[in-house]
């Protein structure tokens, strides 16, 4: 027990923070919230208010706790609160997975049965630094009431998310701490020194520190210690200027630097390895050294718990930064071997001595990293898993460490290692689950990672023979499937999962990821929607034990199905949703599957300029987390709605960016729809038919049934050519209405049946997709021109132009005739369109194989229809959407 | 605070004399006025609060050169305060209730430099009454 020290310096009063404890008692009386978040800048007394309400709630008779991030305990997850574990990491299944829940789950009924169900009310000190496994566990003990959970965030730190929600969930009350005010800076100043002030002191303090708590703790004590402050006949004088420095750092490295060599030994072990027990420091440091430091508040001693910790986290910045790096490590190895005599192997301790160990650069137990690793990967913090598995000895990395270390290098974008570790990892002995995630994480990181299918496919195959059990099999099986699927092949897919025969709810999940997308792309697109929706429900029922997919992934397929379907706004409503949902957890890659979806159902209901912000954000988060697939797709996506905009540079750029990223086959079809309209956009007609028709015939031998009715569509839209014939069959195929109504617009602009015109924008409107009833209607005012009934004529052309308006600046071929109701042929329309550019009949007769003299023979044709006499005001008769 | 700050407080008090009584009544006036519903909290005669106000005014400013005199009034006052369930944001309130309350009746002698002294001196009794609250009163009781 320590001497009682009769300073008042040696804990300073808490002045001008009533009303923030007064929040806090609030907040614990009410029962119902979960904690209390202080935030605050740098030396504005949070850990002294955290502290100040731990030992308020200690007085009521709560248990209380401390537990505090720094870089040192981030360094293994949960490191920082080994203190509430009560039995270590937990151990690995035979999946190789730790199982996290029954982890939290056993800590939870260990806590409240240590303290008889009252909440433990625990301080997380600098709670940005905390791992994310940490700040997992301290919410989901808040979330069960089993602490109160009091943190601190400096300003400029990023709030974890864990917190934010709890605060914006109304869960947590938000305390924002302010520098004190003049008046408090007084108070404090006369409470500290016991009595008056001269008035030029004063002054001083409040100039130099603003009302900064730890500032002026530093400069005062910094004062008294050179002398510069001194007490005559009770009244405190300022006999020399406070010093000229005005970073805090440097203040508290002035304190620092006048330490003897016993009290700096003390407060550089803090640094590393605090809380210290108190017994041990007293035996080390000589006397009356630990009471110095008391004394001058560099330390806090807590009684109750027999320990000593430095009083502020700034201080252990400061020595940590000043510390040589060998002598750091020298006090890290020794006080984990120490710490390992007296406890050896047990939960908590073994933690913080593989915390040091790994802090010094040594070698600490690999089981001790192995079971961080999981709970790092639990926390999908994939840095983390990377370090510490990057730790372990390569003799003594197994199977389940090596699928660790391949998936986090996986995630992390580092493709090239992760095969080689995952391609190891398979040669060595594991239970079948292991090796079946081994496959498939090998699998997923040559087929999304490497770009190379046929090599996850290879791979898939190669494990064939090793899994035997038939659940395990199955997803083999569906993995299959999926790569097929995912690279361009959905009947190659579909035929695939016919091997699957089970049809329990296991086996319906796994069907379901690969047949839900495949059943939509080959026009079985309502039993793709059921497929997806059932799907979801049986995965969630299922939990997180599947190895080949996230529960997310069912929620994107339904999307894709909905749009496939023709049931535009339902996938736009669920999309948005989901993005909503996967934005706030942080899940890149649903994020970029969200967001491409959406510029894919803005394409199909002709909203562009919402397209083009959509698939550009897709394209932007599929590049910062390196996945090229999606990237491919979301560029295509961009150089689209560029196209269709009229804006052929930026389309053209979109698509020299796409052509860095490798080929990727997943809807291979379709992304050849940016190359055709940019061919459009770019006056280049004859090439973008031919891009329409040879991507249409790739979609037909793939089974793309929808993307290939979507091909012809467009192919009549920009060219007047008719598809009519194929557009039909199609229909005839697919249950899709948008599959069916595409059709009708082809067969009635073939007839020129104005009537079947005008049903066909009825059904595109009824559908919402604006953009294609904007140009069927257009279709049907100039067949009834054609047919002679102006009236009729007008009204089309009225309903074109107000459809057309909501399509955001849609500057498609389609619409052009819309701007004058003259009836041109499609060769006409063609040439008319290129004339009006400003391109010369011989490039035109270059680009459309004709004859210059073909060519100024249906210019002519054109001129007298519009009635005009040149190219200008040609153009100025197409109106500005040209 | 600056001993010449002590020293204004403690002049101005005195200045008072006959007329602090009327600076009591005029407190509860301006107190009131602030914030209506502090007045249930007061449930004895109005007239003997003021008498004790006044009487207890003067003991703290009499304490207020030697910390350890004033600290063991202000806590024990705030300890008692705690029980009516005055909290922190009242006793900004009465703060300004009393300065509002001592200008008035000092008129054109409480210039600036004696109403900062007044205000410092007012926050150090207020900080170590809230202190004496809360050790009173742990929170969960």
């Amino acid at each position: 027990m320590l001497a009682v020290v009769a300073i008042t310096l040696q804990r300073w009063p808490i002045v001008g923070r009533r009303s923030e404890l007064e929040v806090f008692e609030r907040a614990l009386d009410s029962g119902e919230l979960a904690g209390v978040v202080i935030h605050g800048r740098a030396g504005v007394g949070k850990t002294r208010l955290a502290d100040e309400c731990r030992q308020q709630a200690a007085a009521a008779g709560y248990p209380t706790e401390r537990v505090a991030g720094s870089r040192t305990t981030a360094l293994l997850p949960l490191g920082a609160v080994a203190t509430l574990l009560a039995g270590g990491l937990g151990r690995p299944g035979p999946d190789g997975q730790v199982h996290t829940a029954a982890l939290f789950e056993e800590t939870r009924r260990a806590l409240a049965e240590r303290h008889g169900g009252r909440r433990l009310v625990t301080v997380a000190d600098d709670a940005a630094l905390l791992d994310a496994a940490s700040l997992a566990l301290l919410g989901y003990l808040a979330a069960q009431k089993t602490i109160f959970l009091i943190a601190t965030v400096r300003t400029g730190e990023a709030a974890p998310d864990l917190l934010t929600d709890l605060w914006r969930d109304g869960r947590a009350e938000r305390i924002d701490l302010h520098d004190l005010s003049r008046a408090h800076l007084d108070t404090l100043l006369h409470l500290t020194l016991g009595g008056p002030m001269e008035a030029g002191a004063g002054l001083q303090f409040w100039e130099v520190t603003r009302g900064n708590p730890l500032y002026v703790h530093e400069l005062v004590l910094g004062a008294i210690e050179s002398g510069a402050l001194v007490e005559r006949s009770g009244v405190w004088h300022l006999e020399d200027r406070l010093p000229a420095t005005s970073r805090l750092l440097d203040l508290v490295g002035q304190r620092i630097s006048g330490l003897s060599a016993e009290a700096r030994s003390v407060v550089e072990l803090l640094a590393l390895c605090q809380p210290v027990e108190l017994g041990y420091l007293e035996a080390a440091a000589p006397a009356g050294v630990l009471e110095a430091l008391e004394r001058t508040g560099l330390v806090t001693i807590t009684v109750d718990d027999g320990e000593a910790r430095l009083a502020h986290p700034l201080y252990g910045t400061v020595l940590r930064a000043a510390m040589p790096r060998l002598r750091a490590r020298a006090i890290l190895l020794g006080e984990a071997d120490r710490l390992e005599a007296i406890k050896p192997a047990a939960g908590p301790a073994a933690l913080r001595i593989a915390v040091w160990r790994l802090d010094a650069g040594g070698r600490p137990d690999p089981a001790v990293l192995v079971r961080g690793a999981h709970l790092a990967r639990y926390a999908h913090d994939f840095r983390v898993v990377r370090r510490l598995i990057e730790a372990v000895p390569g003799e003594q990395l197994d199977a389940v460490g090596a699928l660790l270390l391949g998936e986090a290098l996986y995630e992390l974008g580092v493709f090239d290692a992760s095969e080689r570790i995952l391609a190891h990892g398979q040669q060595l002995p594991a239970s079948e689950p292991v090796a079946l995630r081994l496959a498939v994480i090998r699998a997923k990181n040559a087929h999304w990672g490497l770009c190379q299918p046929d090599a996850a496919l290879a791979i898939n195959a190669a494990a064939g023979p090793v899994i035997s059990s038939p659940p395990l099999a199955e997803e083999l099986v569906a993995d299959e499937a999926a790569i097929l699927m995912f690279s361009g092949h959905p009947d190659r897919a579909l035929a695939v999962l016919e091997r699957i025969g089970g049809s329990d709810q296991r086996t319906r999940v796994v069907r379901a990821i690969a047949g839900a997308p495949a059943l939509a792309v080959t026009g079985r697109t309502a039993e793709a929607v059921k497929t997806a929706e059932a799907g979801f429900a049986d995965h969630a029922a299922l939990g997180d034990e599947l190895a080949i997919a996230h529960p997310a992934t069912h929620i994107i397929n339904q999307v894709f199905a909905l749009t496939e379907a023709g049931r535009l706004a339902e996938a736009e409503q669920l999309a948005r949703a989901g993005a909503e949902i996967v934005a706030a957890r942080r899940v890149p890659v649903a994020q970029i599957w969200f967001a491409a979806n959406l510029g894919r159902v803005a394409i199909l209901r002709g909203r562009l300029a919402t397209a083009r912000r959509y698939h550009a954000e897709a394209a932007g988060l599929a590049e910062a987390n390196l996945f090229a697939g999606p990237r491919r797709l979301a560029l295509s996506g961009l150089a689209l709605a560029h196209a269709m905009l009229g804006d052929a540079d930026a389309a053209a750029e979109a698509l020299a960016e796409r052509a860095t990223v490798p080929e990727f086959g997943f809807l291979g079809p379709e992304q050849q729809l940016a190359d055709a309209w940019t061919a459009v956009a770019s006056k280049r007609p004859a090439e973008a038919a031919d891009l329409f028709r040879a991507a249409a015939a790739q979609a037909a031998e793939t089974g793309h049934r929808t993307a290939e009715s979507w091909l012809w569509h467009d192919l009549m839209r920009t060219s007047g050519q008719d598809a009519s014939a194929r557009l039909s069959e199609l229909a005839a195929t697919c249950d899709s209405p948008l599959v069916s109504a595409r059709a009708r617009h082809a067969v009635a602009a073939q007839a020129r049946d104005a009537r079947e015109l005008s049903a066909a924008t009825n059904d595109f409107e009824a559908l919402g997709a604006i953009l294609l009833a904007a140009e069927a209607a257009s279709d049907a005012a100039e067949a009834f021109t054609r047919a002679g009934d102006k009236r009729a004529a007008t009204a089309a052309l009225r309903r074109s132009g107000a459809l057309a308006a909501a399509s955001e600046g849609a500057a498609t071929p389609g619409l052009v005739h819309a701007a004058a109701v003259v009836p041109l042929s499609g060769r006409e329309r063609e040439i008319a369109m290129l004339a009006a550019a400003g391109i010369a009949s011989k490039d035109i007769a270059e680009r459309l194989f004709l004859s210059v003299r073909t060519v100024n023979n249906h210019l002519q044709h054109v001129y007298t229809k519009f009635g005009v006499s040149n190219r200008a005001e040609l153009a100025h008769a197409l109106g500005s959407t040209s | 605070m600056t001993p010449e700050q002590i020293s204004l407080v403690q002049s101005s008090f005195a200045r008072l004399g006959p007329q602090l009584p009327v600076m009591a009544t005029r407190f509860y006036q301006e107190l009131f006025r602030r914030d209506p519903a502090l007045r249930a909290l007061f449930t004895t005669d109005l007239a003997e609060q003021e008498v004790k106000f006044a009487d207890k005014l003067a003991e703290i400013v009499r304490a207020i050169p030697r910390l350890d005199d004033l600290l063991t009034h202000t806590r024990a006052l705030g300890a008692v305060h705690a029980g009516f369930g005055v909290r922190a944001a009242d006793y900004e309130t009465v703060g300004a209730a009393l300065i509002a309350a001592l200008a008035a009746v000092l008129g054109d002698s409480f210039d600036d430099p004696t109403r900062l002294a007044w205000a410092l001196a007012y926050n150090l009794v207020a900080e170590t009454m809230l202190e004496g609250a809360a050790t009173a009163r742990p929170v969960g009781s």
